[in-house]
């Protein structure tokens, strides 16, 4: 199979994955206890209220009704165009349009997630490479010992001790929010704001996004590194001991490019498959580290939302999250065929 | 060979010899004097280029000198640029206050929805009433005119007369007038049925007014439905503010649009700030940004202290208290948790204001179709084994003061009622339960109720301390019961919870919005359905109260109406609570009463 029929197939594989998702969390979310119409009045409704309200939110209809619409809406590209968000629906709780919520809230836990999936994959990477490098050294241990600690390290934790260092007692970096209070955040191009501020050609809020950044950043990079710091040492320890690894150095080819070029490239892949795992875990997982560091991202918003059972809202959150991990998932699979070409066959 | 050959050939080779090392030689010197010479040309050339290069050398040590000079002169003046950049945004941090905040609006900045604290707060700033409550008040009934220049009433209390003041201009050129007044009042009573959650619905604006007139340009009447002792704290109300027709609808409630903060807010610009940027995600504040309003009617008093405001979004009180710490925002209202603000009080890079205990109120509800529940001696017996001052002390200390009354003390009305229960009165306990057979070894039994997702203070530990409490009278068996905030208050609606800890913030400030609490139909206790006899005196003094201006008669009839709730204990007041902000010490002006408002136009920032 060439490349372009494996992208194909992997792409057409993605819808009923898609469908599957939307169809469990539509009906998941309607067998849950709780009913988002009393959860939405402030003070006890009256019985017409509370139908008025049943009606309004499209709730007196037949599930697989309900059902439809929902997937009719999703599919509605002339909206899609109108608004720049797919229809996801309404919320239960102010009416609002759910896409427009979700798309809103997105960009901060996709910039947290491209910057954390950064640091964690340099520093793990090239912490792995060193640590298999000078095996069962001081150094290996050392490596080792850091990355058992960072993998163990609580989220919140770490970044509590962050702010505490590197905002209350050096000044250094914001403690929280997405760009320093006293500046104002650039103009709405993608949501990312270092992008935004990069197009926008204003330096100066690039770097105070950039500090706002780094501490969150940095706080699930580290944790993140562990895994890779163990991951990356096991599968170079493997490669480095094959025949092709000697002969290369028999051919007198420098370390560096041996250790580089040739073994790491071999043992990349499943670091790979782990990366784009990560990376999809990160965007809905930073709950703990968005809350940390008042971070206004889409795990922030799922939390609200579910408290209030708000259907449409939680509904919408997970598509996203859905669309995203397989969207991930399929660039990762691509990138596996690339790297090695024997699954293409 | 003869002797003279052999001569002459050695003589012919010395010949040979000496002329070829001679021709040699000379060759070689013509050949060094050739390369003197080439030598001497290219020293004449270097010479001539190293010349050159001195005399270029020399031009470019005086263009490099007049480059320093210049370098040295860019440098001055960027020098003197930053310091006035630094000068800058010094003054301009002082223009700027940054206020921390892990509160939000819930909704709407439209006064005829809006009914939440923040949301109240922000239309404090923006958004102008004809009466206000006087800063420092500590009855909450001191009213001092805003857009009205004076006001008075009939003799029987039915019609209110509002003169305005004249000449205050809205920011399309329109002058302020009665016809602002008359639609805004108009228009929240007439999206009530629309709106039956918005503050104008719940405090029965549709009830007590009756029409609005407009008798002249400034002059406007409210005509009501009866006498309303409380009519002004109402018309202090945020549910009261003015609003601008172009951007109210008479008959569709104003939501928040991105990217419009105009359009985000039915308010008439007429206050010390207006809303300049309002930022979302989700449905969670991300900035809100208050200008000075240059509209402002009353600037010549120099209010608003500072030119603007900025709020940012915290998720929880220990990240706000890290900000504050951290010099991120000037300062943190609502909500550092108390503890912490006590803790800070040691803090030189912070200042702690502490406010009069008062508006926000702790209390104890039983659900009364929840058998035994419905028998005012089981409630009684419960009231009296609680330990207020205990519960203060431990988890509020020097903070909350424990109440034995609904209405706060300095209020109109204000009595020490439940004392007559007393404190860890297990005698009392014991008998009232044991004539319903209740003992040790028969113990009552009942689920109490906490709200856990932090939207009352220290809700699980007041809950734990209750418990052990009433469990020290030996006949009572408590199970704790979590919830958070939305299903709690859905729990409430729909009557879930046996006894459960409830706060109160009273829309404005008066025994009126205190006392109906004991019979709210909104905390669905069934008390009127329980105890009808009880209910139907008390709701009769309350109206009796409600529509006379005989403060002493109110006084009196408050008072009876507190002596039927501690026998009938359907609610039972535990503790009032006062307000606190941490601030940067250069900030000022934070002025805490008895309303917990923060008026922010009154705060500055100091050297």
């Amino acid at each position: 199979m060439g490349l372009r029929s494996y992208i194909i197939t992997r792409i057409l594989l993605t819808i009923p994955t898609l469908l599957l998702l939307l169809s469990m969390v539509f009906l998941f979310m309607r067998v849950l206890p709780g009913d988002p119409v009393y959860l939405h009045f402030e003070k006890k409704a009256t019985p017409e209220q509370v139908e008025q309200m049943r009606h309004l939110l499209g709730l007196d209809k037949p599930l697989w009704t309900q059902y439809i619409d929902y997937l009719l809406g999703l599919v509605n590209f002339r909206y899609f165009l109108q608004h720049g968000y797919p229809n996801l629906g309404k919320s239960m709780q102010n009416y609002e349009p759910v896409g427009g919520q979700v798309f809103s809230a997105f960009p901060a836990t996709l910039e947290l997630a491209i910057y954390s999936m950064l640091i964690a994959s340099v520093m793990g990477i090239l912490l792995g490479v060193i640590s298999s490098k000078s095996y069962n050294s001081v150094l290996d241990h050392l490596i080792r010992g850091l990355g058992t600690i960072a993998y163990a390290i609580p989220v919140f934790f770490l970044g509590i001790m962050f702010q505490l260092i590197f905002g209350v007692y050096l000044h250094w970096l914001p403690t929280g929010l997405r760009i320093n209070p006293n500046v104002q955040p650039p103009a709405h191009i993608t949501g990312l704001y270092t992008l935004d501020s990069l197009l926008e050609g204003n330096l100066f809020k690039f770097f105070e996004s950039l500090k706002a950044l780094l501490l969150p950043s940095l706080t699930l990079g580290i944790v993140l590194s562990g895994m890779f710091i163990r991951l990356t040492r096991t599968n170079m320890l493997e490669t480095l001991r094959l025949d092709f690894v000697t002969a290369a150095r028999a051919r007198g080819l420098k370390e560096s490019t041996v250790t580089y070029g040739y073994a790491l490239r071999n043992a990349f892949l499943p670091i790979l498959t782990m990366m784009g795992l990560q990376f999809a875990m990160l965007l809905g997982g930073a709950i703990l580290t968005e809350t940390t560091f008042s971070w206004p991202g889409l795990g922030s918003y799922i939390v609200s939302r579910i408290n209030y059972r708000d259907y449409t809202a939680i509904q919408g959150a997970v598509v996203m999250f859905g669309l995203f991990v397989t969207l991930v998932s399929l660039v990762v699979d691509i990138l596996y065929a690339y790297f090695d070409p024997r699954i293409r066959l | 060979m003869e002797r003279a050959e052999l001569t002459i050939v050695v003589l012919v080779l010395i010949g040979i010899i000496v002329s070829s090392g001679t021709m040699y030689y000379t060759a070689t010197v013509v050949s060094n004097v050739s390369t003197v010479s080439d030598d001497m040309s290219t020293l004449r050339e270097s010479m001539l280029n190293l010349t050159s290069t001195v005399r270029d050398l020399a031009t470019i040590t005086g263009t490099l000198a007049e480059a320093m000079g210049e370098f040295t002169q860019t440098l001055a003046d960027l020098e003197a640029r930053l310091a006035a950049i630094e000068a800058s945004l010094a003054a301009k941090a002082k223009e700027t206050l940054i206020v921390g905040t892990t509160d939000g609006v819930e909704a709407t900045l439209d006064p005829a929805q809006a009914y939440d604290y923040f949301g109240w707060c922000i239309l404090q700033q923006i958004a102008e009433t004809l009466v206000s409550v006087k800063p420092g008040s500590i009855s909450g009934t001191d009213f001092q005119p805003e857009l009205a220049a004076s006001w008075n009433s009939s003799t029987d209390g039915k019609t209110w007369d509002f003169t305005l003041r004249q000449g205050i201009m809205l920011p399309d050129g329109t002058e302020f007038n009665a016809t602002h007044v008359k639609y805004s009042f108009d228009r929240a009573i007439n999206l009530i049925p629309d709106i039956p959650d918005g503050a104008p619905a719940n405090l029965g604006y549709d009830q007590i007014i009756n029409y609005t007139e407009a008798l002249s340009r400034y002059t406007v009447r409210f005509v009501l439905n009866d006498a309303f002792g409380p009519f002004l704290g109402i018309m202090a109300c945020r549910s009261s503010a003015i609003v601008d027709p172009a951007y109210a609808p008479m008959d569709a409630q104003v939501n928040y649009t991105s990217g419009d903060p105009r359009g985000s807010t039915a308010a008439a610009f007429l206050a010390p700030y207006y809303l300049s940027r309002w930022e979302r995600v989700g449905d969670k504040d991300i900035e809100i940004r208050l200008d000075k309003n240059p509209y402002y009617w009353n600037a010549t008093s120099e209010y608003p202290k500072t030119k603007t405001i900025i709020f940012r979004f915290y998720r929880d009180f220990s990240t706000l208290r890290l900000a504050i710490e951290a010099g991120d925002i000037d300062m943190a209202f609502r909500h550092i948790s108390a503890i912490d603000a006590l803790d800070l009080e040691d803090n030189p890079n912070v200042e702690v204001w502490w406010g009069p205990p008062g508006a926000p109120l702790q209390m104890l509800c039983f659900q009364e179709n929840h058998e035994p529940l419905n028998d005012s001696r089981v409630r009684k017996a419960i009231a009296a084994a609680i330990n207020r001052t205990a519960v203060c002390a431990t988890l509020f200390p020097g903070l909350a003061n424990p109440t034995y009354s609904m209405i706060p003390p300095g209020m109109l009305g204000h009595t020490e009622a439940f004392t007559k229960l007393g404190d860890l009165n297990y005698t009392l306990t014991r008998s009232l339960l044991a004539e319903l057979g209740y003992n040790e070894t028969n113990k009552l039994e009942f689920d109490l109720w906490y709200e856990s997702s932090g939207h009352y203070p220290l809700s699980a530990e007041q809950a734990l301390m209750l418990k052990q409490q009433i469990e020290g009278s030996g006949v009572i068996e408590i199970t704790l019961r979590p919830a958070d905030w939305p299903s709690y208050r859905a729990n409430r609606n729909a009557g879930i919870m046996d006894v459960f800890i409830y706060g109160w913030y009273p829309d404005y400030f008066d025994p009126d919005d205190y006392v109906f609490l004991y019979w709210a139909s909104w905390l669905n206790l069934h008390y009127s359905t329980w105890s009808p006899a009880a209910y139907a005196e008390q709701v009769a003094l309350y109206n009796e109260a409600r529509y006379t201006s005989n403060t002493t008669l109110r006084v009196e009839l408050y008072s009876q109406i507190e002596d039927i709730s501690v026998e009938q204990c359907s609610i039972v007041p535990l503790y009032l609570m006062p307000p606190w902000a941490v601030t940067k010490p250069n900030v000022k002006g934070v002025v805490f009463d008895i309303t917990q408002d923060m008026r922010y136009w009154l705060i500055y920032i100091g050297d």
